[in-house]
């Protein structure tokens, strides 16, 4: 059921380069489920104007906690606000997933936010996790506490997340596999992974108009034609979509 | 006890505010209650679907919004089989939006709309190669559109305007002569946005529709130059967002407004605004919009 409402922050903190961002909601645990999202907007303002859309990273029972990296005019506001301040909120939104009790995890810088989120289903798994700079692989611990295996690699001394994968292919053998990071992450896993993975999925990201199918503004090109992250994603398989 | 409601050349509206074309579809009936709209207008429908345009489709200006959608859509049959029965459950009135790309495209359509309260007609996308902006520039292509829709429809015709006309009024004047019985001024305004890291347009089609508050005062003035010019309804369309806009429009000419991408904003726009223009019609004792607007005219 999607919802429209105004809520307040309860925390804003530092995060490695993010902002984890609480928001007091004694709903949204019971509605949302793994792979949903929210598009989320400062409350008084016209500029920005369009809500962004973020992955949860984790839902409690009187809130839910979203990870922002401040990169544009929205994320640097988002990323500013303080304890008290109340946000528009629309969601939970998208097409949710059961996730499987294993598999294998792939996340490039924030990508980790809808995966963390992810793992708190699974049993067991394999987090594959890259990013710029030793600071910036947030959350790792928890991951491992979760009971994961966790790879990391920093771009400013090892080298990418897919060289990572590369080295470990053998790993995904016969598992379910969730990727999450930037297109030219997706692009690259395309080529790698191949026939390694059993079944292959996705979280894509697009720039969002409205977050419900009306405005068709976040298409993904895939086998069967354009989908839209909103309606049909955010979670699609690997093997159908096509990135540039 | 405050009326609302507008009737206009065979269109009847329990009060003046109409959900605009091309932003929202079905899922936003479980955030606005529709029963509460004047009317709504379904998105550009084709004869035959169409995919849109290649990603980035859209992207945020100050205040507003620049969007390359390319007309997507699963065509006029999935519109009679799946949109329309699920809309007629609600009391509003229904428009949908009709795009060709000839003239021939626009007759058939025409043809297999039915049962709604009226269709409006898009000559203003700046969106797409064929049709669209390139029908709504001049009187004389934007006189043929109308007057084939007309033709092949018994349902009122509203024609959706573009703020790209050589000149608003005589394509508008032209349409009223084609058989229009209104006129929504306007669609989005032609924009560009550039990808400074790639060093080229944003959009493969490099022109985009800019929306939102960022344009409502050219839209407005747009609204203000035909309707001083011309005896026709205006519909009138372009960065609303608040109560206060409405009654801008109001007293520029237009006789019921359109919201579009407010909604992004913030999706009960639409409502909040219904509410807003009741309470000050009932702080300043207007019974109905006669009475508002007369106190607008003098």
């Amino acid at each position: 059921m999607n919802s429209f409402r105004i809520l307040p922050v309860i925390e804003n903190r530092v995060l490695g380069p993010y902002n984890l961002i609480r928001i007091e909601d004694e709903d949204m645990h019971q509605q949302a489920k793994c792979g949903h999202f929210v598009m989320v907007g400062i409350t008084t303002s016209i500029d920005p104007f369009l809500l962004r859309p973020f992955s949860f990273l984790s839902i409690e029972e009187d809130s839910f906690t979203l990870l922002i990296k401040a990169r544009g005019r929205g994320t640097e506001k988002l990323s500013k606000v303080k304890e008290g301040e109340k946000l528009k909120i629309l969601g939970p939104l998208g097409e949710p997933i059961k996730p499987p009790e294993r598999g294998v995890l792939i996340a490039g810088g924030i990508g980790i936010a809808p995966l963390y989120y992810q793992s708190q289903w699974m049993n067991q798994g394999i987090l594959f996790y890259g990013a710029k700079k030793e600071s910036a692989l947030v959350l790792k611990e928890e991951i491992k506490e979760r009971g994961f295996i966790v790879n990391t690699i920093t771009e400013d001394r090892e080298g990418k997340v897919t060289d990572l994968v590369s080295e470990n292919l053998d790993l995904l053998k016969g598992e379910k596999i969730f990727i999450c990071g930037p297109e030219s992450m997706i692009k690259e896993l395309k080529d790698i992974i191949g026939d390694y993975a059993k079944e292959a999925f996705v979280y894509m990201e697009r720039r969002m108009g409205c977050g419900l199918g009306g405005c068709k503004s976040c298409a993904v090109k895939t086998d069967s034609g354009y989908k839209y992250v909103c309606q049909e994603g955010p979670i699609f398989s690997l093997s159908e979509v096509k990135v540039d | 006890m405050i009326d609302l409601s507008v009737s206009f050349n065979g269109i009847e509206l329990k009060n003046p505010v109409i959900l605009a074309s091309g932003v929202w579809d079905l899922p936003y009936t479980e955030i606005i209650d529709f029963n509460e709209l004047g009317g709504v207008v379904y998105k550009s429908v084709s004869l035959r679907p169409r995919e849109g345009n290649p990603p980035p489709r859209l992207t945020e200006t100050p205040c507003g919004v620049i969007n390359s959608i390319g007309l997507a859509n699963k065509g006029v049959d999935s519109f009679n089989k799946e949109i329309l029965p699920r809309l007629k459950k609600f009391d509003t009135a229904i428009f949908v939006n009709i795009f060709g790309e000839t003239i021939e495209e626009f007759s058939r359509i025409s043809q297999m709309i039915v049962d709604v309260s009226g269709i409006e007609v898009n000559i203003s996308c700046p969106n797409v190669r064929k049709g669209g902006v390139s029908f709504g520039r001049e009187p004389e292509t934007a006189f043929q559109v109308t007057k084939a829709v007309c033709e092949n429809s018994d349902l009122p015709v509203i024609v959706k305007l573009t703020p790209a006309a050589s000149n608003i009024v005589e394509v508008a004047e032209a349409c009223l002569k084609a058989g229009a019985s209104a006129v929504t001024a306007v669609n989005t305004f032609q924009g560009l946005a550039i990808d400074i890291e790639s060093g080229e347009p944003l959009f493969k089609n490099v022109v985009g529709g800019v929306s939102g508050p960022a344009i409502k005062p050219q839209a407005l003035y747009n609204v203000y130059q035909i309707s001083r010019n011309l005896e026709v309804p205006i519909i009138g369309s372009g960065g609303i967002t608040n109560f206060k806009d409405v009654l801008e429009y109001f007293i520029a000419g237009a006789t019921a407004i359109q919201l579009g991408s407010a909604i992004f904003n913030n999706p009960l726009a639409p409502i909040e605004i219904i509410d807003n223009i009741i309470k000050y019609m009932k702080d300043n004792g207007y019974r109905n919009l006669k009475e508002l607007r007369k106190y607008i005219d003098e």
